[in-house]
Formats: C-alpha cells, sequence, structure tokens
C-alpha cells in the first residue's frame, strides 16, 4: 500500500466528565489516522463514546488528554481566532436527527447559510453559494424561501448535508446520519453521501451503531467498546476475520435479509470479564497490515494463529 | 391452523384542518391463531393506524368509514358476552363496531395487547417495576397479594431478568433500555393476551439487545401460545421473526406471503424496491438501489396502483386501473398488474438474485449438515 496523506490523527485521546466520585472517562485512550479521501467509520453501541470522539475532534467537547492533529497541526486546547475560524471552515458535521436539527423557525436559505454569515463576504457570494450547495444536495432553488416544516425527512436531511457543504469543508463528521429516516429514503442520502465525496473530495468520519450501512459505506471501521477501542481494520478484512470477541458478538447480530440464515443463526454474546486484564495488560498491537487490535499476549498468539488458519 | 383475527375492507379515515386523510384504503387481511406475522412499509403506509384499530387506540379525529374486523378467539366466553359488534351466529366480535370504551376493556389486554415502541417512554418513573407488573395482573386475572407477588417473580423470571426478587423494588431508570423493553414485555405477558402487537419493538435498541428481545420473543411465543404481530420497517428483523409478512404502502396491503416466499420469490414492485435498498446487498463505491419520489399524499384520491408514480417501470394501466389480488401460491398474493398475463414479463433487480442465492446456500448448507 502507497504512502497516503492524513488528514487527521488522534493519539491517546481522554474525554472525561465530571469530578471525583462522579468521574466518568468516556473515551480511553483512544487512537487512530484517518487518511484523506476514506470514509472511516467508528460503531459501537449507545454510551461506548463514539459520538464523544466526533465532538471532541469538531471542539464541542474539550479533550482531557492527548492529542488530535489536523493536516499535522494540534487542534486541541486553546487556539487563536483565526485558526478556530479556518478550523469551522474545514471540518463540519451532519447531524443524526433532521427533525430536531433544524430551526424550525428559519427559512431554508438562512439555515445554510448561517455559518457563512458575519465573516466579511458579500451577500451576493454567500447567495450564489448557498444556491451551489442546494443543488449538490438534490434540491430545487425555490425551496430557498421555506421553512423546514414543509420538508419530508430526507430532504430534511439534505438540507443539513447543504448546510455543512456551503463551508468548503474537507472533513465532515457524520453522526448517525441515516438511522433517524425510512429505509427507502436511507438509500438516497447514503448514495448522496458517496456522490458528494466523489465530486468534493471529502473525508468522512462516518459514527453509526449499525455495521450493515458501515459495511456499505466505510473504507475503514474501529469498533469501540466503553470508551475504548478494540479493534480497527480495513471493513473487508475485519468482516473477514474478526478478532476481538466484542467485534464478533456485534457481527453475528446484525439481521441479515435472509430467513433461512436467520432462523438457524446462533447469537454470539460478549461477556468483558473473559479477559484477565489485571494480571495481563493488553496492549493496541498491529496484527496484519492495517489490523489493529487490543490484546494482551495471550490473546494476541491466539488471534495470530486463528488468522493464519482462515487464511 | 384457524383463523384469529379477520380484516375485511377496512377504510380508515382521518379529519386534519377540515381535509380527509384516507389513511387504510380497504384493507383484507387474516391473522392465523398462533403465527408470527410481520407488517412492512414506510412511515405513513398505515401499519401503526392498522394496528392501533384491533386495540381501540385510534385518535380522536380518526375513525373507520367502512369494513369490519372480526376477532375469533373469545372461545366460550363469547357465551356470557353481552355487548357491542356480536355476530349473530356467535362466531366472532366485530372490533370495528365498538362505539365506547367499555367495550373496549374486555378486548384491550386480555385479549389483545400491545408493545410500544419505546420502552424509555413507556413506563412510569414513579412506581417500581413490580409495582408495574403486578397491577396488570390484578386488573386483568384478579390476584391480589402474595399469589400476585410470586407470579409476577415468574413472569420476570420469564422475561430472563436475573435476581427477580431486587429488580421487583427497582424503579425504570435504574435499568438499561434492554431490560426496561423486557419489563414492558412482561407487563404485555401479565395480560395473558391471544395477540401480542408490538410496534417497533427493537428499533430504540442496540443491535446486540435487538438480537437478544428477538430471541426473547420467539421464546415466548413458544411458551404462552401467542399470535404475534409485528409492526417494523426493518427487513432484517423481519427475516429473523416471522413467519409470515405483509406488506403496506399507501393504506393497503400491497404484497403478503409465507417470510420465504417475499424474500426469495417478491413480485410487486415495490418490495422489489424496498429489498435492493438495503445496504447488505450493496457493493461498496457502487450506487446503492433507491426508490426515487415519496409516497402519494393520501389527502387525495389515489387512483390506480398506489406505486406507480414512482416505479420507472410501471405500466399504462397502474395510473387508470388499481390492480386486484393475484394469487401466486395458497398462500402468496400480490397487488400488481405484472402478474396478469396480459403483462410483459419483467426481470427483478439484480441484487434480489443475491437474496435468493443466500437463501438457496443457506439451505442446501443446512441439509448438507444433516446428511
Amino acid at each position: 500500500m502507497e504512502e497516503r496523506e492524513v488528514i487527521l490523527s488522534v493519539r491517546g485521546l481522554y474525554v472525561r466528565f465530571g469530578h471525583g466520585r462522579n468521574r466518568f472517562e468516556a473515551v480511553k485512550n483512544a487512537s487512530f489516522d484517518i487518511y484523506r479521501g476514506e470514509t472511516f467509520g467508528i460503531v459501537g453501541e449507545s454510551g461506548s463514546g463514539k459520538t464523544t470522539i466526533g465532538r471532541a475532534i469538531i471542539r464541542v467537547y474539550p479533550a482531557s488528554a492527548g492529542s488530535i492533529r489536523f493536516h499535522g497541526e494540534e487542534i486541541t486546547g486553546r487556539l487563536p481566532k483565526e485558526k478556530r475560524r479556518a478550523l469551522t471552515n474545514q471540518i463540519q458535521m451532519i447531524f443524526q436527527d433532521p427533525m430536531a436539527s433544524l430551526n424550525e423557525r428559519a427559512k431554508i436559505d438562512y439555515i445554510v447559510s448561517e455559518g457563512l454569515q458575519g465573516r466579511g463576504i458579500p451577500p451576493e457570494e454567500i447567495r450564489e453559494r448557498v444556491g451551489r450547495a442546494m443543488r449538490d444536495v438534490g434540491l430545487l432553488p425555490e425551496f430557498a424561501s421555506r421553512f423546514p416544516h414543509e420538508f419530508s425527512g430526507g430532504q430534511r436531511q439534505r438540507i443539513g448535508i447543504a448546510r455543512a457543504l456551503v463551508m468548503n469543508p474537507e472533513f465532515i463528521i457524520a453522526d448517525e446520519p441515516i438511522s433517524a429516516l425510512d429505509v427507502s429514503i436511507r438509500a438516497q442520502v447514503l448514495n448522496l453521501m458517496s456522490q458528494l465525496q466523489k465530486e468534493h473530495g471529502l473525508t468522512y468520519l462516518f459514527i453509526s451503531h449499525d455495521l450493515s450501512v458501515m459495511r456499505f459505506i466505510c473504507d475503514r471501521i474501529a469498533v469501540i467498546h466503553k470508551g475504548t477501542i478494540v479493534e480497527m481494520a480495513e471493513t473487508e478484512a475485519l468482516f473477514a476475520h474478526p478478532l476481538h470477541p466484542y467485534t464478533r458478538a456485534l457481527l453475528s447480530a446484525i439481521p441479515q435479509p435472509n430467513p433461512e440464515a436467520e432462523k438457524h443463526k446462533t447469537l454470539e454474546v460478549y461477556d468483558p470479564t473473559q479477559h484477565h486484564y489485571e494480571i495481563n495488560v493488553p496492549g493496541w498491537n498491529e496484527v496484519e497490515k492495517g489490523h489493529w487490535l487490543r490484546a494482551n499476549q495471550e490473546e494476541l498468539e491466539k488471534a495470530l494463529a486463528a488468522l493464519h488458519e482462515t487464511k | 391452523m384457524s383463523k384469529i383475527l379477520s380484516v375485511r375492507n377496512l377504510h380508515v379515515c382521518f379529519t386534519l384542518r377540515g381535509r380527509e386523510l384516507h389513511a387504510l384504503r380497504g384493507v383484507d387481511l387474516d391473522v392465523e391463531d398462533g403465527e408470527s406475522l410481520a407488517i412492512v412499509g414506510e412511515s405513513g403506509s398505515g401499519k401503526s393506524v392498522l394496528n392501533k384499530n384491533f386495540i381501540g387506540l385510534l385518535d380522536q379525529n380518526g375513525r373507520v368509514t367502512d369494513g369490519e374486523i372480526r376477532y375469533y378467539g373469545m372461545g366460550d366466553k363469547l357465551r356470557h358476552y353481552q355487548g357491542a359488534g356480536m355476530d349473530e351466529n356467535g362466531n366472532y366480535i366485530d372490533l370495528a363496531a365498538f362505539k365506547k370504551n367499555e367495550d373496549w376493556l374486555r378486548i384491550r389486554g386480555s385479549e389483545i395487547c400491545m408493545i410500544p415502541q419505546d420502552p424509555m417512554t413507556s413506563l412510569n418513573p414513579l412506581k417500581s417495576i413490580g409495582w408495574q407488573i403486578s397491577e396488570a395482573l390484578m386488573l386483568h386475572r384478579g390476584m391480589k397479594g402474595k399469589m400476585a407477588y410470586e407470579e409476577t417473580i415468574r413472569i420476570l423470571e420469564d422475561v430472563r431478568i436475573d435476581d427477580p426478587r431486587r429488580r421487583f423494588r427497582q424503579y425504570p431508570h435504574e435499568l438499561s433500555g434492554g431490560m426496561r423493553q423486557r419489563v414492558v414485555i412482561a407487563i404485555a405477558i401479565a395480560c395473558n393476551p391471544r395477540i401480542l402487537i408490538c410496534d417497533e419493538p427493537t428499533t430504540a435498541l442496540d443491535v446486540t439487545i435487538q438480537a437478544q428481545v428477538l430471541h426473547l420473543l420467539r421464546e415466548l411465543k413458544e411458551k404462552y401460545r401467542l399470535t404475534i404481530i409485528f409492526i417494523t420497517h426493518d427487513l432484517g428483523v423481519v427475516a429473523n421473526i416471522a413467519d409470515r409478512v405483509a406488506v403496506m404502502y399507501a393504506g393497503d396491503i400491497i404484497e403478503i406471503g409465507l417470510v420465504e416466499e417475499i424474500f426469495y420469490d417478491p413480485r410487486h414492485p415495490y418490495t422489489w424496491a424496498l429489498l435492493s435498498s438495503l445496504p447488505q446487498l450493496g457493493h461498496r463505491g457502487e450506487e446503492l438501489y433507491a426508490i426515487q419520489g415519496t409516497p402519494p399524499n393520501l389527502f387525495q384520491q389515489v387512483t390506480g396502483d398506489a406505486f406507480a408514480p414512482r416505479n420507472p417501470q410501471a405500466l399504462v394501466i397502474d395510473s387508470l386501473q388499481a390492480p386486484p389480488y393475484f394469487e401466486i401460491s395458497p398462500t402468496h398474493r400480490a397487488k400488481t398488474w405484472l402478474l396478469d398475463e396480459r403483462a410483459p414479463s419483467l426481470t427483478p433487480p439484480e441484487a434480489l438474485r443475491k437474496v435468493r442465492d443466500l437463501g438457496k446456500a443457506t439451505k442446501g448448507g443446512a441439509e448438507d449438515g444433516r446428511a
């Protein structure tokens, strides 16, 4: 594999909430790189910390420890105003619920243009950029003077995408962008996202709990459990050789559109007490090229043996 | 098997801001005793409205304008039954004829029960879960004191909640989402109903928990001889739990059949489209099949096949006349003109072959395993 440009690099990231007895570590020691032009997925259950990672990157939550580098520059902690502004341009977010994330009292053109306001950009240019963003996501220009309640869920999510796109970002964090949508609309939004990625050379961080969608859209996937990333690999490698027991449990739970298989399916249940990490401390190991696993020495040997067997 | 519920030509209208919304347009459906039937469709297709009719929870502005809902599950209790909707020959009760809330009290809970979608909002936060389950036992089965307590403990064990005596005194906020859904299921089971309606019971849950809850529902179905009606838009869940599948579109059932028939041999273009748009069947880097457009506006009269405007391969007759049911097998029928003998033969989309091949592979594999 040729050297690819790293656009975002996270090292030893901790996010903590609360103090003293109420202190809670939502993200523990997360490390990963995201390459330019790829779709990187974080999958986990609710409360696993996947959204917290996304929010730490976009600086909604402060990182408690560790570093996040965007184009090699540190973006955690205090930053000068111009730097923050530049980051808002470069990193944008798409939210989960298009019913809740749009201002009900504002018209569509204002919602989409909001990020451009107050930056000394001439109104003609704002209008032009809003028009272009709306065209890109497949909304008609006459929708600009309407209110969000006049739109269906799929169209609202398009507005949410246009709002991110209008800033000309390089990197978009999509936090469960299709979970709240209807089945028939999901495919439309997924297609739109991949099309925009090709046209604008975007990089996505895709956060979801649904591995079947991840398999379709992501190039690489990190599996997170209770704040710790347990496995990270290219999508095909992860599905072909899941090494961590939690990944296997997640994979076995994916519902398949195949009644025959579903009737005979066996569920794997993940039991965190199966590890004996108090004696044998786990590390973050690269078991094969690009395939990372959190395991201690004993588990690592087992995983390597299993990997050779399947190949 | 015998019928337990039979819907005949059901029409439901809602009055919204002075306009009429025709939410159900002549639904026909038979539910067999002891089966699990899944009803799939987009939001707004009428799947929830249909099921709310079965327990009399239709919104204030909605009403049944035509049709019958025959409930056959009363058995011997029917002899002492006095109330609305009784059949002349004493075989069934017509639920659509109910007018008063008192009529529904005999049906709701003790005969037909519903599990709501979100376990976070459907439990009382001020009462212990034990109290909430015992309440159902006292109201519906006349139990009291010690007896109700012991029965509650037994039901908690049945829904696989461990350490039930401790859990009995806990409150909903102390439990996780999956546990809460189990408590909601326990309350439904405590009423000892014949039919259990599950309205998207797993959408609010994580995948791993979802699979466990589905497994639990299958277990309970055997143990309590329940008939389960499953409302969902997730075809993966359907494949897991259903014996039969009904696909709803724009207030009508457009295709119904055994789960194998719907997945491996679907006939209606809408069913094709629904299956093809599953991300499980897509290839990364390629376009996923997407249904264009939006469902029809039910404020307006629908002429012809309701799916025709979104169907790129629609026939001329689709926009003129609504298709009747065509029978494909005794258990499988669909409302599409494609099944008429004069229709051109269309090949279903590529992705569907993949579903069928998947099915064949697992079937073949299973048989090899036995031999």
